[in-house]
């Protein structure tokens, strides 16, 4: 199938009504969630994930990405009017749109920030088609060594870049590796870690880790933070309108920041946080006046807010051409599709082009819509920022409940939601982070398989790494990724 | 200022979960070889860079100093008890009660006081829910004690 029928395809698949409805509501939800501080995309996406088994799994996918891109968007709103990042995504927002909001330039930043926004989504979908043929037809050819390898890069980029205490992130990694073995062994069929419960036999259910760790840890964290803010200024339509100077500035910064997002998206163990971190940073070192940063200058929003989008959108092409979530959110969407018995992977472009096109399509009406709808809506989403978090959390922890006893009809699940929500509390006091315990919960079955058969292939023999050039190429890079940070340590203790 | 206990504390039981880990599964599962690994391979190498790594966060943290962020108990208390409430009760008074007692019970720790916002709240959530997952979801959950 070529791109242009690809995408004709796509578009008959997306403008079903069905699909259409649950895109739009996936993106709005997703923008109310983002907007609303305490409340994040993963957080979201895992309330809905029991709602997708009662609709298909296009509709189910559509919706979740909905989700995530529509809370790129809301996120934006809590940063730049309150200084309270409604997603990690955003938080680099604050710093030059909250100064902006201050200046009475609200409107200009979070125009900014939406056409930004847009525009990176659109990029990274372009993007997204252009790479996941191409990486389709190269993945046929990857073996298991090259797959684990990967994984296991993915892991460690993933907990050491950006990461201020490494060897935290990477133990995280690793409690997810080992919770990922509960269960039953697929390869010998012998029970791991079940201590003779039958609810562990098919494995710690996903749901009710990730519901703990985001929905119950993030409730009881917030309750006393989130409701200290002031009420946020009104922000008019006219407001919203850029002098020429600004949208002259933005351009450059968004090019750059969704080359930057695009790029660092797909990669597996990077994400838009990442990306839109990065993409600061680089906006502040090639512009004319560095010093405004900080102080209200709009290339310090377009960068990153195209950036963090466009990332979005092309952590899906490792998510659906090789089966491999790059951040912990892919996870999530991963685990979505299992739960719909679809595996993802290379043979699914020819397999299943209706899903593949129809989300690509999806993702740009969505996008679209959000446009549309979002500068006349900036209003409601702003008065949406008046909602006390007190009204929310109680609706929070009851649907958690339904949704996580949905799954099987186990109250035995809300127990453990319970126990999970406790300990991923602590652990988030103690800067551990949550979300890459999901992602090692996730990828770890599927290293364990990959390293088996590698090794199974080769006899034993653990060259195999070394020998594939793909897996070679893998090995260094994530050797590379451990060793870079640790020597620059050592270089810093001694001086 | 004090020591970084919180480090301190979870690398010591990070450390202590890898080993006990490494140890149950070398001790209840098959290790296998390279060639032909068993279900114990993969859970010891893990529970071992575990330990390991417990140990490296813990180390540092005794000559660290933190100001460790206070705990919520209270909230934490009251979050888990709406949760462990509903979970038991859901089956067995129906989820309008089981609702609308731990909306109660989770909103007893908002800062806000007052009884009518939260009976308020309460009433809200429980029709909410009932719409959402009995009328739309139609899941099979007792409405009240006596609808089944």
């Amino acid at each position: 199938m070529t791109t242009l029928e690809g995408l004709a395809h796509g578009l008959s698949v997306a403008l079903q009504p069905s699909i259409l409805i649950y895109s739009l509501f996936g993106a709005l939800l997703g923008t109310f969630v983002g907007v609303l501080p305490g409340i994040g995309a993963m957080a979201a996406i895992t309330l809905l994930l029991p709602i997708t088994y009662y609709i298909s799994s296009e509709a189910a996918l559509v919706m979740l990405a909905g989700v995530y891109y529509g809370a790129q968007y809301g996120g934006s709103v809590a940063s730049i009017l309150l200084r309270l990042p409604g997603t990690p995504q955003s938080a680099v927002t604050t710093l030059d749109g909250y100064p902006l909001a201050q200046q009475g330039r609200a409107g200009v930043a979070l125009f900014t920030a939406m056409i930004s926004s847009f525009a990176g989504s659109m990029l990274g979908i372009a993007i997204l088609v252009l790479m996941a043929g191409w990486l389709a037809s190269i993945a046929t050819q990857f073996g298991a060594a090259d797959y684990a390898a990967m994984m296991v890069m993915g892991l460690v980029a993933a907990s050491t870049i950006g990461s201020r205490q490494p060897a935290k992130s990477l133990a995280m990694v690793v409690v997810g590796l080992i919770l990922g073995t509960v269960g039953t062994d697929v390869n010998s069929g012998a029970p791991r870690f079940t201590f003779g419960q039958t609810q562990l036999l098919d494995g710690i259910n996903l749901v009710a880790l990730a519901m703990g760790l985001f929905g119950v840890a993030e409730v009881i964290a917030n309750i006393r933070k989130a409701d200290r803010h002031g009420p946020p200024n009104r922000v008019g339509l006219r407001e919203l309108i850029p002098a020429r100077d600004d949208l002259r500035r933005i351009c450059a910064p968004i090019l750059r920041g969704t080359t930057l997002g695009g790029f660092f998206g797909a990669l597996p163990g990077t994400g838009s946080t990442i990306s839109s971190f990065l993409s600061y940073a680089l906006e502040r070192r090639v512009s004319h006046r560095p010093q405004k940063f900080g102080h209200g200058a709009v290339e310090g929003i377009a960068g990153p807010e195209s950036a963090n989008n466009s990332a979005a959108i092309t952590a899906f092409v490792p998510t659906l051409t090789l089966g491999i979530p790059g951040d912990p959110i892919m996870a999530l969407m991963l685990g979505a599709l299992v739960i719909h018995g679809i595996q993802p992977g290379p043979m699914m472009l020819e397999a299943r082009p209706d899903m593949f096109w129809g989300l690509v399509v999806s993702f740009g009406i969505g996008n679209l819509f959000l446009l549309i709808l979002n500068l006349p809506l900036i209003g409601i989403w702003v008065s949406m920022l008046r909602i006390p978090f007190r009204w929310l959390y109680p609706a929070i922890i009851v649907f958690i409940c339904l949704g996580v006893y949905s799954v099987r009809g186990a109250s035995f699940d809300i127990v453990m939601v319970a126990a999970v929500g406790a300990i991923g509390y602590a652990l988030a006091l103690a800067a551990f982070s949550p979300a890459l315990l999901l992602l090692g919960f996730v990828l770890g079955p599927l290293i364990e398989t990959n390293l088996r058969r590698a090794l199974l292939v080769s006899r034993g023999d653990p060259m195999i790494f070394l020998e594939r050039p793909i897996a070679c190429g893998f090995v260094i890079a994530t050797l590379a990724l451990i060793l870079l940070p640790l020597a620059r340590r050592i270089r810093q203790g001694r001086r | 200022m004090q020591r970084d206990y919180h480090d301190l504390l979870w690398g010591g039981i990070l450390a202590l979960f890898g080993l006990g880990v490494a140890g149950y599964a070398a001790q209840s599962y098959d290790f296998g070889d390279l060639r032909r690994m068993g279900p114990g391979f993969f859970p010891v190498i893990l529970g071992l860079i575990l330990a390991v790594l417990g140990i490296v966060i813990a180390i540092p943290a005794w000559w660290r100093q933190a100001q460790p962020e206070p705990i919520a108990w209270r909230e934490g208390v009251a979050v888990l008890a709406a949760l462990l409430f509903f979970g038991f009760s859901m089956t067995r008074l129906g989820i309008a009660p089981a609702t609308f007692v731990a909306v109660l019970i989770a909103s007893s720790v908002a800062a806000r006081r007052g009884l009518v916002w939260r009976l308020m709240l309460a009433v809200v959530v429980t029709a909410l829910t009932w719409a959402i997952f009995l009328g739309a979801l139609d899941m099979p959950i007792p409405l009240f004690p006596w609808s089944r």
